[in-house]
């Protein structure tokens, strides 16, 4: 398994505040990662770094064999890098549906001159909305679809944000806090599913959890920050009996 | 004149407003409903379909009826125009040639200036957006009273009688082809609303940043919606031009800028068929407070003059108040779906709900 993911001595401020201060880690193709660490520890920094919302002020990203370091969020997201928010970030006024389907890639209708005749874009809207059916049957979504997606739940939100992540058919999935604010029998239905999308399809998940309860016995590696900084990598049983991350993260 | 007449003549002329104001809201509705363009300065682009039409009208119309003449046709119009209109009136064809010319020229100039006002202004967040649009909304008339080679300077200029074929029955005919016309540009925003371009721009409205973390080029979307706003308020404009047989440099933020902004909240931002209800309620009512309101000098303590803004105004603070989202939901399509949702979220609790 060679790594898809890797992230070089990346730095990034605000102002006094060193957010991210030299983080390396690599993310391994076909595993799930997550990342712990306390709050304000640089966790969603790193991801939104990775993403493109905001750049790096030093250090090197690669993507499989690609530097992306510095590209814009739509150029990421084309490469194949997906994501969902901490907060769960719907169209508000579209259904959990149409929320679905504005993720699709290289739609040939959301071109002005395209949009203009119907037969040059319907094909691939319906193959679009087929996928979309599909994803949302996945994450039993099925009966909201076509419900506002602002009226949804908390849980329902978090799960039409990674819906909306599987449309794009990336190979990295960047997950912030899928499980937050999910009740436990939820949780532990996503992660089994992200787990069946493991193995079914071959994706990489890097995850962003707090929920170690209930993320740990899915996950294949454990990176753990504190302060802007890598302080532990690997296994999750050796992460988490590691002095460091106790007496950072797990305070006991 | 009988009182049938009167009648006839009143909703002839509502009818007309009632399109051009179609038109307008339509364009307002794509880029401020849609896409969520707080575009204060719409005037801008109507002016421009406006008084492009008003400056080049008769020109094309002397340079292609081959009109032999060493007239000018802005300084010298009325003369000018006394050569042209005869042949436009035994020429039915040629006039309606003349029109769809004009009306796709009107189109250009809104959508040149609408994209001049948006260059410097879409990377802008939507409040310094509205404000540097506002700004671009009061230049034109600026411009269309100093410069007098545009449309003649503060008495503005007459345009050819493209409805003249029709003789007496000229604003009937000029009304026909605003609804025409009005019909078209609301059946296309209806389609423009279901395709995938329809639906980014709404979700770019809902939500900017999880939009640029899809793969949405946001500029490139936001000028697309501006364009295509502005391109419907050039003709507009132009059409506007054309049915009033004169363009004077009157365009003014409050008609054409206020007006539609009140009528698209009244109508319920976002769909299409509120932006329809809102247009024609609004102008019927404004019609109707102006055409009684002499009826109340002396009752109101004011001059009466006012009474429709005051009337107008009040109706905006109520609907804000009592129906912010204005009388058609976006969303009201899905009634059904709705209510079911709403139960549930109702029975969200602190420890949020499962599927």
């Amino acid at each position: 398994m060679g790594s898809l993911l890797q992230v070089k001595d990346v730095k990034r401020s605000f102002g006094n505040l060193r957010a991210l201060d030299g983080v390396t880690l690599n993310v391994d193709e076909k595993t799930v990662t997550i990342l712990i660490g306390p709050n304000g520890s640089g966790k969603t920094t790193l991801i939104n770094v990775i993403t493109g919302l905001q750049k790096p002020d030093e250090g090197h990203i690669h993507y499989g064999s690609t530097e992306i370091t510095g590209w814009s969020p739509q150029q990421i997201y084309r490469k194949g890098i997906a994501r969902t928010f901490q907060i769960p970030s719907m169209f508000g006024k579209l259904t959990a549906f149409e929320n679905l389907l504005v993720a699709e890639k290289n739609h040939p209708g959301e071109s002005f001159t395209k949009s203009l005749v119907k037969g040059l874009w319907v094909k691939h809207e319906r193959d679009a909305v087929e996928k979309a059916s599909r994803i949302l049957q996945l994450l039993g979504l099925s009966e909201q679809s076509n419900t506002p997606a602002s009226l949804l739940s908390g849980g329902q939100m978090k799960l039409v944000e990674i819906g909306r992540a599987l449309m794009s058919d990336a190979n990295l999935y960047l997950l912030d806090e899928p499980v937050s604010g999910v009740n436990p029998t939820l949780a532990h239905e996503i992660f089994a599913r992200i787990i069946g999308l493991r193995e079914q399809y071959g994706i990489t998940f890097f995850i962003v959890e707090h929920r170690l309860d209930i993320a740990l016995q899915y996950v294949d590696y454990v990176n753990a920050m504190a302060s802007g900084r890598l302080i532990a990598a690997g296994p999750p049983k050796q992460v988490i009996s590691d002095p460091k991350v106790i007496e950072a993260y797990l305070g006991a | 004149m009988t009182p049938l007449d009167q009648v006839i003549l009143f909703v002839v002329d509502l009818l007309a407003l009632f399109a051009v104001y179609l038109i307008i809201n339509t364009g307002l509705n794509i880029q401020q409903g849609i896409t969520g363009i707080p575009n204060f300065g719409l005037v801008f682009a109507v002016a421009a379909g406006a008084y492009v039409s008003g400056g080049l009208s008769t020109r094309i119309a002397v340079s292609l009826l081959g009109t032999q003449t060493t007239l000018d046709p802005i300084f010298d119009n009325i003369s000018v125009l006394q050569l042209v209109n005869p042949i436009l009136r035994s020429q039915p064809p040629t006039a309606i040639a003349l029109l769809i010319l004009f009306l796709i020229i009107g189109g250009i100039a809104g959508a040149v200036m609408g994209l001049i006002s948006s260059a410097p202004a879409v990377r802008l967040r939507e409040d310094y957006l509205a404000i540097t649009l506002l700004a671009f909304g009061e230049m034109l008339n600026v411009i269309a009273i100093g410069y007098k080679p545009l449309i003649g300077g503060p008495p503005g200029v007459a345009v050819p009688d493209i409805f003249g074929w029709a003789g007496q029955y000229r604003f009937y005919a000029g009304t026909l082809v605003l609804l025409l016309v009005a019909t078209a540009i609301f059946a296309y925003a209806g389609y423009l609303i279901k395709t995938p371009l329809g639906r980014t721009l709404k979700a770019i409205r809902d939500n900017e940043i999880v939009a640029r973390s899809l793969g949405k080029d946001i500029t490139q979307y936001r000028t697309v919606s501006i364009l295509i706003g502005s391109t419907l308020c050039g003709i507009g404009g132009s059409l506007w031009a054309l049915y009033s047989g004169a363009v004077t440099p009157t365009y003014a933020r409050f008609d054409w800028t206020f007006l539609p902004w009140l009528m698209i909240l009244l109508g319920g931002m976002g769909s299409n068929r509120g932006t329809f209800v809102g247009t024609i309620i609004f102008v019927a009512l404004n019609k109707l407070i102006i055409y009684y309101k002499y009826a109340f000098v002396g009752i109101v303590p004011f001059n009466i003059v006012w009474l429709n803004y005051l009337l107008l105004g009040l109706i905006t603070v109520l609907v804000l108040i009592y129906r912010p989202e204005g009388i058609v939901r976006e969303w009201s399509a899905r009634k059904e779906n709705l209510s079911a949702a709403d139960k549930e979220a109702g029975s969200r609790g602190p420890g949020l709900k499962s599927t």
